[in-house]
């Protein structure tokens, strides 16, 4: 054996001594490192461990129930109905415990905007608003009771909740129509917004009241109804919000 | 959380179209551009040195030293891009001591230790194995004990162990070959496998890196060589350098070849994505692809090189060429790597809108970090080329 590592040259054994060297301390590193990091299996069972160990700090809403009775019979009736009391007030169990400990909570307008601030991906209709405009040095709850939230006044504009409809038709030629020129809409649409939906014209009669070449309605675009795009609905090719300016006036389209 | 809605509502007017809400910020910024950049440097210089050892490309010998030194300092900050856009660089040993077997991304230190290991640092060995005993036997200083250790304390300076060195250099080029192409080959595939991206999703992927990371390799050796050559006050070798040209021009051409060939694959096949694709090239992409990569990277430099073999150019104008010419690769093929990494992020996965992309300067992540780590590399190879210097020695010439 010693004769086999004297044929050798010298390069190789001092190159093999140091890749020994270096697997030797990355397998010494591995052998240190517990099976939890190693295993899939029991890293999971480490983790459910570790986790079930730490101490619980939220009481849970049925706790809070048993003593604030009234505030919890508004707050079932209005839109907040569904967020547990923790998520606005924050850890109580030591306040469920004893109640000298007083349950802190912020007032932060950071704490409403967490859901309300405007973010495309939240369905339309949401309330949400832009902080930087929206009443700045104010607390929200200055205006707004959250346990039963409503707008201070019941929104009479449908551009409370339909604000990036109402900033198009702002500038588009139907500016001048209120919503409910076209829109029927349910009082309940208000209190219901999913479930009481709001309805838009069915047929081209209606676009025809204003745009047909012998509507009474002067200072409009007309056309010939019966010709003009005939299988097809307005909508489907103008957007009503945001229909097309164009330059003939009120002259008759072909 | 409060910044990222903020940055959404500065980053969502510059899109255009529809694009879903989780598409507005890109996950892999500056950083990744940076990435596949440097790992193809690597792959290149390595390549180019190889020529020498197993091709027997002779004229390539003064660039030899030079280019395996290039490929180690780039390879040493090559991961520290991914390492600092994942956030945590302090904690990056975790994932060398427990790696994921079955991560296609985990992959990249096995293929980086097996390259930096067993080939870049072994054959830098056994190339200045022999000079090292000899240095530390002329020197007095600390540099004598930094010599002793570098050279693992081997004292045999005879012909015999010289001749082992030659063969042992022989082969590890050999294994370093079909390593560099996977070093490189492997970023490539990264891109090529994501296959809900269709301007990533393509079998070419890992061959269009593998050259486009040669033509970048042999340029930056070009372009180091010049400019150490000229600090050094010695005549430039016009033979190496025409080779290195030559093989760079051959290079560009088979990287051109491949592009295109994917260019016109995408266009015949014309899949659903094929709309928004041309609106990305188009719009988003047409100064950085069209302008940077294209042209200014390719077509000009590839007209200079033509210019110089049709027209014989005496040796002073064929320097600035070549210098001009080579400075635009690297700038091309950064834009390469830019189209590719930002170019995939830019449209949406609904196939009708396009994002726009705002670096940040500061920050781990941002501009200001992406010039560092393009510096850090050069700096790196000055310690490298005080301390292994890749030509004579003027001292133990001297002596």
């Amino acid at each position: 054996m010693t004769g086999f590592f004297k044929r050798l040259p010298e390069a190789v054994v001092r190159v093999g001594i140091v890749f020994l060297l270096f697997i030797t301390t990355v397998s010494f590193a591995r052998w240190m490192i517990p099976a939890s990091l190693k295993n899939g299996r029991e890293h999971r069972t480490a983790t459910v461990k570790r986790e079930t160990a730490k101490a619980i700090h939220y009481a849970g809403a049925d706790a809070c129930t048993e003593c604030h009775k009234e505030i919890n019979a508004v707050k079932t009736e209005g839109y907040h109905r569904n967020l547990s009391c923790e998520t606005c007030h924050g850890a109580a169990k030591n306040h469920a415990e004893d109640p000298d400990v007083k349950a802190v909570t912020d007032k932060v307008r950071e704490a409403c905007t967490r859901c309300h601030m405007y973010d495309p991906s939240r369905p339309t209709g949401f309330p949400q608003i832009n902080p930087v405009v929206h009443n700045p040095r104010k607390q929200c709850v200055e205006c707004h009771k959250p346990h039963s939230p409503k707008p201070p006044h019941v929104p009479q504009e449908c551009q409370a909740c339909h604000g990036q409809i109402a900033r198009t038709k702002e500038v588009s030629p139907h500016v001048d129509l209120p919503c409910t020129t076209c829109h029927t809409v349910d009082v309940q649409h208000k209190v219901s917004p999913r479930e009481v939906r709001a309805q838009i014209p069915s047929d081209r009669s209606f676009c025809a009241k204003c745009h047909s070449i012998d509507s009474p309605v002067k200072e409009t675009q007309k056309v010939d109804i019966k010709t003009h795009g005939e299988k097809y609905l307005c909508w489907q090719c103008h957007y009503p919000h945001e229909p097309e300016l164009h330059s003939y006036g009120t002259k008759t389209l072909p | 959380m409060h910044t990222a809605a903020h940055a959404m509502l500065f980053l969502l007017p510059q899109t255009t179209g529809y694009i879903f809400p989780n598409e507005a910020e890109m996950p892999w910024s500056l950083l990744i551009v940076v990435y596949p950049y440097l790992t193809g440097l690597v792959a290149g210089a390595f390549i180019l040195a190889s020529l020498v050892k197993v091709f027997n490309v002779k004229e390539l010998q003064p660039v030899y030293r030079l280019s395996l030194l290039t490929a180690l300092a780039f390879l040493l900050i090559a991961p520290l891009p991914l390492l600092l856009h994942l956030g945590h660089p302090e904690r990056s040993y975790e994932i060398f001591l427990t790696p994921n077997l079955t991560s296609a991304m985990a992959m990249f230190g096995f293929v980086y230790a097996w390259y930096l290991m067993v080939v870049l640092l072994l054959e830098i060995w056994f190339t200045y194995r022999r000079e090292l005993i000899v240095w530390s036997q002329g020197e007095r200083t600390v540099m004598k004990v930094v010599y002793r250790v570098l050279s693992l304390f081997s004292v045999d300076t005879s012909e015999e162990s010289a001749a082992f060195d030659r063969k042992a250099i022989k082969v590890i080029t050999i294994v370093g070959i079909p390593s560099a192409f996977l070093l490189h080959g492997y970023v490539g595939f990264i891109f090529g496998s994501v296959k809900a991206n269709p301007w990533w999703s393509s079998v070419l992927m890992p061959i269009v890196f593998l050259f486009s990371a040669i033509v970048s390799g042999i340029a930056l050796v070009t372009f180091l060589y010049m400019v150490l050559t000229t600090l050094r006050r010695e005549r430039i070798n016009m033979a190496c350098l025409d080779k290195m040209a030559s093989f760079l021009f051959y290079a560009v051409i088979l990287d051109f070849s491949l592009e295109f060939l994917d260019f016109i694959h995408r266009l015949y096949e014309s899949e659903e994505s094929i709309k928004i694709l041309s609106e990305l090239v188009m719009n988003r992409l047409f100064f950085s692809l069209g302008v940077i990569q294209v042209l200014l990277g390719m077509f000009v430099p590839l007209g200079i090189m033509v210019l110089i073999r049709v027209l014989r150019l005496d040796e002073e104008l064929r320097k600035l060429l070549y210098f001009v010419a080579v400075i635009l690769i690297q700038l091309g093929i950064f834009a390469t790597r830019w189209n590719v990494v930002i170019g995939g992020q830019m449209f949406s996965k609904s196939f009708r809108g396009l994002m726009e992309y705002k670096a940040k300067i500061g920050g781990m992540d941002g501009f200001l970090m992406t010039l560092v780590l393009l510096v850090l590399p050069f700096i790196v190879l000055t310690v490298l080329i005080k301390v292994l210097p890749p030509w004579d020695r003027p001292e133990s010439v001297a002596r």
